[in-house]
């Protein structure tokens, strides 16, 4: 009895301060969706020449800056925060141990947006002697303004602090529980942090040591091969960080909402904990056609790659059965007849369908990016955008959308304004994203450059294959527009659902799951041991090819650092690294004394 | 809310279910993917990019 | 741990799939021989390309019987010589460096395709087939003027190229 009435208390009943930060911490998320998709909007346009009155194409590269930062580290991350505070105090049943801790991340990471934000858009502004056209990868020697790097370094030192904070709640329950397995959602978010900490410990390192000195004049030079391994060591966990919460999503929520359960805790265990050891070691993958790195580093990372394509295809079975076990449940038959009986008219179930469709696209073009000589073909042409379009842009983007329509009411106890609205919604993106995405990839293929302000050339036309660059322009063109409108109504419904008024009988349970996590070995969930294994291979994979590149290079770029002879190369790195960190540090302060003159 | 999905020792009363459900759809699904996957890539690497002018070859 | 048996056939056919893209692969590298960009070529002085005897003067060079070297310059915001031009059924070798920042070198609708980064030489080796002209363009964003540069590769008869290069000022 009493169990039941619990059961009608939705999250922001039972935790109303930590409904708050995750109210918070979504909106930041949507206000950065907003931005980037008023720049998505100017892009398409721009770039495929249907319309670029409304910006030069010098500014274009500000346009494409904004966009990606904006959304590729702003939506994403602040949604991520917001969805693990409600996993964490929901799969727990307990609250943070400190909101103040929670309420300082929150600051941290907005105030840290904040000034990488307006770095940016001060680019459009030509009285203001600020800019950072250096798109979302940054590579030297390419320079921003301090501001920009600062405001990162901000913003991941907030994001180590979240993290933190939810292993010090899961400690605490921890105490209180003793002999308890993870609760999965807990495991996910922890997991998920972790490889989370050792990523960004790279970037971390680049924008504090090389980059920011850089930008402040403190050092003369960088090497731009060592700043863009750091940045892609970095660069490939990230995308595993943006999809690891729409996996959480798609494990845990889901099942319920498609009238099931997952269909097998212990092997989501697994998948999270090969995404843990196998996303780091694999960043080299982005620099297949880097001159400066052995074919050998290149050979280690596509292998460690494709090992990292297990977890998404174990996810995809497993994601699959569990909303098949709903429709059967739902008296679904037939071999692919239980496809009908399926709740398609919940804009929650159809938006993660989709996104999940539109993934198992994404990895087949994920496939060709992660072969190494195929990648001849494509590297740096539109087909890389199309491809994440299909992943961040819609297995995650979508999936976050869609999670909205479900979670929003439960943290707020106000219902969607428009439900049919929302549903439309999820729809458009999925049709225009199949128009853009498609269409980018055939240009790709064509040979057409990502990145560009006018992709069109003087001195030669396009091959024509799979139609013209013309006409693929205007699909994405359309493509595009559909998107921008998708995300305004996405925007609008939720403006309006908060003038919804509060009711009650909100509330949702997760169900736990069909092979549950009894059945998972008890190693499973000793995270030392996965820590210690992934840093031992991020270690293998990134210690000679950094020694390598350091060694080459300088560690601050060509033409600095001496090369004594009678050493071997090794000590030759540790000597020119010592030698130049010590100039560093030696420049920095000096610095610092004329300032505080 | 009250329920947890994993806290508890509730596979008990479903790890019965585990056997009888079969995903027979969700294989006939995966299979599909599987053979669009290894068609699609048999035709982007043997055709089209080892088709190409300018094969680096050193 | 209960693993359900079609999910066990999943996982088979998972790794299988994942043997297979590296088999193709590897068979690409051996075949065809399909080589990358690697670390052949020492670290260069992006600052010094002036004295750079291969880099002070970018230029098509004949090193052998049918086999010829371009040393390619890449800049804010262009490539140079401009056009390349090389003889039909060759072997060309491209050697493509930066004097400033990172930027891409990328022969429109081909394989040729390759980062160019200040202090490296890229180093990637083709062969041509009958004549033939190609864009050029960097695929890596380098400033405000990226997507005005480009370039130009065009594969000529021998006869051409010998014209072209006698008359030229270039050699």
């Amino acid at each position: 009895m009493s169990e039941a009435i619990e059961g009608e208390r939705t999250f922001a009943d039972k935790f109303p301060e930590e409904a708050r930060i995750v109210r918070a911490a979504l909106l930041g998320s949507f206000l950065a969706l907003t931005l980037g998709a008023i720049f998505g909007i100017i892009q398409t346009l721009h770039r495929t020449g249907v319309f670029r009155g409304l910006i030069d194409s010098t500014d274009y590269y500000t346009s494409l800056t904004a966009h990606g930062v904006f959304l590729a580290l702003s939506f994403t991350t602040f949604f991520l925060v917001g969805l693990f505070t409600w996993a964490v105090v929901r799969s727990l049943d307990r609250p943070l141990i400190n909101t103040k801790i929670t309420w300082t991340w929150y600051g941290l990471m907005a105030a840290g947006m904040t000034m990488t934000g307006i770095s940016i858009l001060a680019g459009f502004v030509d009285s203001i002697e600020m800019s950072a056209d250096v798109l979302f990868t940054f590579y030297a020697p390419l320079q921003a303004h301090p501001m920009f790097y600062a405001g990162l370094a901000v913003f991941i030192v907030g994001s180590w602090i979240a993290g933190a904070d939810y292993f010090r709640t899961w400690l605490a329950w921890k105490r209180e529980h003793p002999d308890e397995r993870i609760p999965l959602q807990t495991f996910m978010v922890l997991t998920t942090m972790a490889m989370w900490y050792i990523a960004s410990s790279a970037v971390a390192a680049s924008v504090l040591i090389f980059l920011l000195p850089w930008s402040l004049g403190l050092i003369d030079q960088v090497n731009p091969t060592l700043t863009r391994t750091l940045f892609w060591f970095f660069g490939h966990p990230v995308v595993y960080f943006w999809l690891m919460p729409a996996y959480l999503l798609w494990y845990t929520v889901l099942p319920k909402i498609a009238g099931g359960r997952l269909f097998s805790d212990p092997l989501a265990r697994v998948v999270f904990v090969l995404f843990l050891l196998l996303s780091t070691p694999v960043g080299i993958h982005h620099q297949y056609l880097d001159p400066g790195i052995a074919e050998g580093f290149k050979f280690i990372s596509m292998t460690n790659t494709m090992f990292l394509l297990l977890p998404s295809l174990l996810t995809a079975f497993t994601v699959v059965a569990s909303v098949e076990y709903g429709a059967r449940q739902r008296g679904g038959s037939g071999l692919l007849g239980w496809l009908t009986d399926l709740p398609w008219r919940k804009p929650e179930f159809t938006g993660m369908m989709l996104a999940g469709l539109m993934f198992a696209a994404g990895g087949f073009s994920g496939m060709v990016n992660a072969g190494m000589n195929i990648n001849y073909m494509i590297h740096n042409t539109i087909w890389v955008p199309g491809h994440f379009h299909l992943t961040v842009g819609t297995a995650v983007a979508l999936t976050f959308m869609a999670a909205t329509y479900w979670l929003w009411p439960q943290i707020t106890n106000k219902p969607i304004y428009s439900r049919s609205v929302g549903l439309f919604q999820v729809v458009l993106w999925f049709i225009g994203m199949a128009l853009m995405s498609n269409a980018m990839h055939a240009q790709g293929i064509l040979g057409v450059p990502r990145r560009t302000a006018e992709p069109e050339y003087s001195g030669f036309d396009y091959p024509t294959m799979f139609g013209g660059f013309e006409e693929l322009n205007i699909q994405i063109a359309i493509g595009g527009t559909l998107l921008f409108v998708s995300t305004v109504l996405f925007i609008g419904n939720l403006v309006l659902t908060m003038g919804n008024p509060k009711v009650s009988g909100l509330a949702e349970t997760l169900p736990p799951a069909l092979s549950g996590p009894d059945d998972a070995p008890r190693v499973l969930d000793n995270l030392r041991l996965w820590v210690g294994i992934a840093v031992t291979l991020v270690v293998l994979a990134y210690m000679l090819p950094l020694a390598a590149i350091i060694n080459r290079g300088g560690l601050l770029g060509p033409g600095v650092g001496t090369y004594p002879v009678w050493l071997s190369p090794m000590l030759d790195a540790l000597a020119n690294a010592a030698t130049a960190l010590l100039g560093a540090i030696g420049d920095e302060s000096a610095a610092l004394v004329e300032v505080i003159r | 809310m009250g329920r947890n999905e994993t806290a508890h020792g509730s596979a008990n009363d479903v790890s019965g279910d585990i056997e009888e459900f079969d995903p027979i759809g969700t294989l006939t699904l995966i299979g599909i993917y599987f053979v669009i996957l290894v068609l699609s890539w048999v035709y982007i690497y043997y055709i089209e990019f080892l088709g190409r002018d300018l094969v680096i070859v050193g | 741990m209960h693993i359900h048996a079609y999910e066990k056939l999943w996982l088979a056919a998972s790794l299988l799939l994942i043997l297979f893209l590296l088999g193709s692969v590897t068979y690409g590298a051996v075949g065809p021989g399909v080589a990358m960009v690697t670390d052949s070529e020492p670290a260069i002085d992006a600052g010094a390309l002036d004295e750079d005897e291969r880099f002070s003067e970018p230029r098509v060079e004949q090193v052998g019987e049918n086999e010829y070297e371009a040393y390619v310059l890449a800049f804010q915001f262009g490539f140079q010589p401009d056009p390349i031009v090389v003889p039909e059924n060759s072997t060309v070798t491209f050697y493509v460096t930066s004097r400033d920042v990172i930027h891409g070198f990328e022969v429109v609708g081909t394989n040729a395709n390759t980062m160019v980064v200040p202090g490296e030489v890229s180093e990637i080796t083709v062969e041509t087939d009958g004549p033939a002209e190609y864009g050029i363009v960097c695929n890596e964003y380098c400033g405000a003027g990226h997507h005005a540069m480009e370039g130009k590769l065009e594969v000529v008869p021998q006869s051409e190229f010998d014209e072209r290069t006698n008359g030229g000022d270039g050699e």
